[in-house]
C-alpha cells in the first residue's frame, strides 16, 4: 500500500440562515479554499422558505408572480450554480460542500454521482430505497417521486452550492414551481416515505454528514458549530 | 517510464485517428483500467483542462476530450460578447451538465474576436467534438510568451493520469 495523505474535512453547523448570507459565506470560503487557507469544508444547515434559479434563470417555471412571493413567505434568489428552480425550507436538510476536485482528483459528474449517492445512502437507513435519476435528471428519486435535489457550482475546481434532502419539509410549497423544470413529477420527503420513529432533526442532519463523509472518504471531520466566528471572517 | 513512453505512442497513435475516434470506441489494446482521453498534437493545454490552438495572430480555445469526459453530458454553454477581453487563467465563460456549472478558463491574454454561437443550439458538440466543432473562443492573444507557460501535449497527458490517480 502507497501512503496515504489523511483527508480533514471541517463541517460548519450553521442551523437556519437567510440564503444570501449562506451565499456570501460560500463566496468567501471558495475563495479561502482556492488560496489554501482552509481545508475541504462541508457547511450543513437549513433555510426560511426561499426559491432559488440556476445559472439559466428559468423563472418561467416560478408558477406564481413574483409579487405574491411575500405573501406566501417566500424569497426568489438568482444564483449561479447548475440546475433549474428549487425551493428550500425548514426541515429539509442541505449540505454546501466547499471542496477541491482536482485534489480529489474528479470531475463534475462523478462529484454529482457521490453527492446521489449521500442522499440514497442517507434513505436507506430509514428503509427508504431511493435511486439515482435517469440521464439529464440529476437528483434521487423513488419512482417519479424526488426526495433530493442537487444544484452545483465549479469554480477553479472548487465546489459550492450542494446538495437538499427532503426530510419534512413543507411541501405545498413546491405547487407553486414546476421543480427543476420537469413537469408531471411530484417532490416527495422522508416523513412521506416511511412510517419509521425519526430521532431529532439535528440527528438526522447528522447522520447525512455522515453519509457524506464516508462516500467523499474523509479520514478526520472537525465539526464547528459557531457560525458568528466564521461568518465575522475573524478566524 | 514504460507507461509513459505507452502512453506517448497512443498519443500519437489517437493524432492519426482522433477525427475518427472517440475514447470509448478505441480498440481493447488501449483501454486500461482507465481509459486515456484524446490529446493532440499542436496545442498547448492548461491544468485547468482547456486547450489552446495558435494560428498566426488568432488562437482558438476549448475544453479537452479529458475535461468533456469528466463533465458529463453538456446541456449549457454560457459565452461572453465578443470585443471583451480576456485574461490568463481568468474565467470567460461557463458550461452545465449533470446540474453543475463548471467554470471556463482562458490559458491565455487577449481580445475576444469571435465566439461559438453554434453552442447555443448545440452545447453538445463540447462532448462530441471538442477539438473541432465544440471550439468556444477566438482571441487575439496579447502575450505570445504565455504560450510557453502552458502544457504541451505529452505533458498534459501526464498531467492528466496523475490527477486522475489521486483517488
Amino acid at each position: 500500500m502507497g501512503m496515504r495523505v489523511l483527508r480533514s474535512l471541517e463541517v460548519l453547523k450553521l442551523g437556519v440562515v437567510n440564503y444570501l448570507d449562506a451565499l456570501k459565506l460560500q463566496e468567501k470560503l471558495v475563495l479561502d479554499r482556492k488560496s489554501h487557507r482552509i481545508w475541504d469544508t462541508l457547511l450543513s444547515l437549513q433555510h426560511p422558505p426561499t426559491y432559488t434559479v440556476g445559472k439559466r434563470q428559468t423563472v418561467h417555471n416560478l408558477l406564481i408572480p413574483q409579487s405574491e412571493l411575500e405573501q406566501i413567505g417566500a424569497e426568489l434568489h438568482y444564483t449561479q450554480r447548475g440546475g433549474d428552480i428549487t425551493f428550500h425550507g425548514p426541515h429539509q436538510a442541505i449540505l454546501y460542500p466547499i471542496i477541491s476536485l482536482r485534489d480529489m482528483g474528479i470531475g463534475a459528474r462523478s462529484y454529482v454521482e457521490k453527492m446521489e449517492l449521500t442522499m440514497i445512502e442517507m434513505a436507506a437507513q430509514y428503509g427508504v430505497k431511493a435511486c439515482p435519476g435517469q440521464a439529464g435528471e440529476t437528483g434521487v428519486w423513488l419512482g417519479e417521486r424526488k426526495i433530493g435535489a442537487i444544484g452545483v457550482r465549479i469554480s477553479n475546481g472548487i465546489t459550492s452550492h450542494g446538495l437538499a434532502f427532503n426530510i419534512d419539509p413543507d411541501l405545498t410549497y413546491f405547487r407553486h414551481i414546476i421543480p427543476c423544470g420537469i413537469a408531471d413529477k411530484e417532490v416527495t420527503s422522508l416523513r412521506r416515505e416511511t412510517h419509521s420513529i425519526f430521532p431529532p432533526e439535528e440527528i438526522i442532519q447528522e447522520q447525512l454528514i455522515s453519509c457524506f463523509a464516508r462516500i467523499f472518504d474523509y479520514d478526520n471531520l472537525i465539526w464547528k458549530e459557531d457560525a458568528s466566528v466564521v461568518i465575522d471572517g475573524t478566524e | 517510464m514504460a507507461l509513459r513512453l505507452w502512453a506517448s505512442s497512443t498519443a500519437n497513435v489517437l493524432k492519426l485517428s482522433s477525427a475518427a475516434c472517440r475514447t470509448h470506441h478505441l480498440p481493447s489494446p488501449f483501454s486500461l483500467s482507465r481509459c486515456f482521453s484524446t490529446v493532440l498534437d499542436g496545442l498547448k493545454y492548461a491544468n485547468s483542462h482547456e486547450w489552446v490552438k495558435h494560428e498566426g495572430s488568432v488562437a482558438t480555445i476549448g475544453i479537452t476530450d479529458h475535461a468533456q469526459d469528466h463533465l458529463g453530458e453538456v446541456v449549457f454553454v454560457d459565452l461572453p460578447e465578443p470585443g471583451g477581453s480576456v485574461k490568463q487563467g481568468g474565467s470567460f465563460g461557463a458550461v452545465e451538465s449533470v446540474k453543475a456549472t463548471s467554470d471556463v478558463n482562458s490559458p491565455i491574454s487577449g481580445e475576444i474576436i469571435e465566439v461559438n454561437a453554434s453552442l447555443k443550439e448545440t452545447p453538445g458538440l463540447i462532448n462530441s467534438s471538442p477539438y473541432e466543432g465544440g471550439w468556444m473562443i477566438k482571441v487575439k492573444p496579447n502575450s505570445p510568451a504565455e504560450l510557453d507557460s502552458l502544457l504541451g501535449p505529452k505533458e498534459y497527458t501526464k498531467f492528466c493520469q496523475e490527477e486522475d490517480a489521486a483517488h
